[in-house]
């Protein structure tokens, strides 16, 4: 093992979360920022903190059954996450479209559209699943980084 | 500043309120909905929780060679609202607390609930049939006890409509044809 890659293991510890929310009814939100904000759950405590801009995420939540009207921007800001990122779909409906599916302002699902790596179902999941994602995603990510596994 | 001190002793005392998970153990309530179990002995296959799948989870259908029928539950469309296991007619449907569903992208598709039921002959005339679950049988046919359930719940519909024309009488022989012609 090199010096630079024990650096770099010693360096990288926590990845930034950044939310989208692609037409969602909020209750998956509203359980994301349970995780976040309430110190019962505290998705801190991995390192992971929300970032208002895409361009420091790491790992990125996407909630809601990508509705139409808001695709486009959902691809534009995906993409402006510098890779390599983690997708995470929260929720029944950007995995399957979940109620909605079927509905004709639906362009879901979502791994239509973007690669998706970790999936976390419920109707809103809860915090504790949530929490299970994200800790998959980030070793999801450190396998990508070369750091792990 | 006393309060202050209150609140600093009491947290002390207490330690953090964060609970451990991931990396401890954490509560789950008894009620939790958090999977869709759907047990082979009790499903009829009557389709009433495809119905009334909110999500449309659910879907019912033949095996090719008409031996029985196959019930699957997509989780990962499953919006557990409950609602097949309050529509049950005969509480085949239920839900565990096994909300452990962060899964990677290759297990997408494998996510799955899914119990094939065969059917079985009708005892007297031979009729491929979803015999009655015993339990829904014996809660049926509790206010007369003069009847075997256990006989009753292997008889096809047809058969039992001649078994109480007959008032107790054995089966004719010839009637082992009859409800073959009356269903076609």
């Amino acid at each position: 093992m090199s010096i630079d890659h024990l650096l770099k293991k010693l360096s990288v510890r926590s990845p930034w979360l950044f939310r989208i929310n692609a037409g969602s009814c909020n209750g998956c939100d509203v359980e994301l920022a349970t995780t976040a904000c309430i110190p019962r759950y505290d998705v801190e405590r991995f390192g992971c903190r929300y970032c208002g801009s895409p361009r420091h995420a790491d790992v990125v939540l996407i909630t809601g059954p990508v509705t139409t009207k808001v695709r486009d921007r959902v691809l534009t800001v995906w993409n402006e996450i510098p890779e390599p990122k983690v997708t995470v779909a929260v929720g029944i409906c950007p995995i399957s479209g979940g109620v909605f599916r079927d509905s004709y302002s639906i362009d879901g699902p979502l791994d239509r559209l973007i690669p998706i790596d970790v999936n976390v179902p419920g109707c809103p999941p809860r915090p504790q699943a949530i929490l299970e994602a994200v800790v998959l995603a980030r070793s999801i990510w450190m396998k990508k980084l070369g750091l792990e596994g | 500043m006393s309060s202050f001190l209150k609140v600093l002793f009491r947290n002390v005392l207490n330690g953090p309120s964060t609970d451990p998970f991931p990396l401890g153990e954490t509560f789950t309530p008894d009620r939790l909905r958090g999977k869709v179990l759907i047990d082979p002995e009790l499903c009829m296959g009557c389709g009433t929780c495809k119905e009334v799948c909110t999500a449309g989870a659910i879907d019912l259908s033949e095996l090719a060679d008409g031996s029985g029928f196959r019930i699957t539950v997509w989780q990962n469309s499953c919006c557990l609202c409950a609602s097949c296991r309050h529509y049950c007619p005969t509480g085949a449907a239920s839900l565990i607390p096994d909300w452990h569903a962060a899964h990677p992208e290759e297990d997408k598709y494998v996510r799955i609930e899914q119990q094939t039921v065969k059917y079985e002959p009708c005892s007297n005339c031979g009729t491929l049939m979803r015999p009655i679950p015993a339990k829904l049988a014996r809660k049926l046919y509790a206010s007369s006890p003069e009847l075997d359930p256990e006989q009753l719940r292997h008889l096809c519909p047809a058969c039992r409509r001649l078994r109480d024309a007959l008032k107790g009488r054995p089966f004719p022989v010839a009637a082992a044809k009859v409800p073959a012609e009356a269903q076609a």
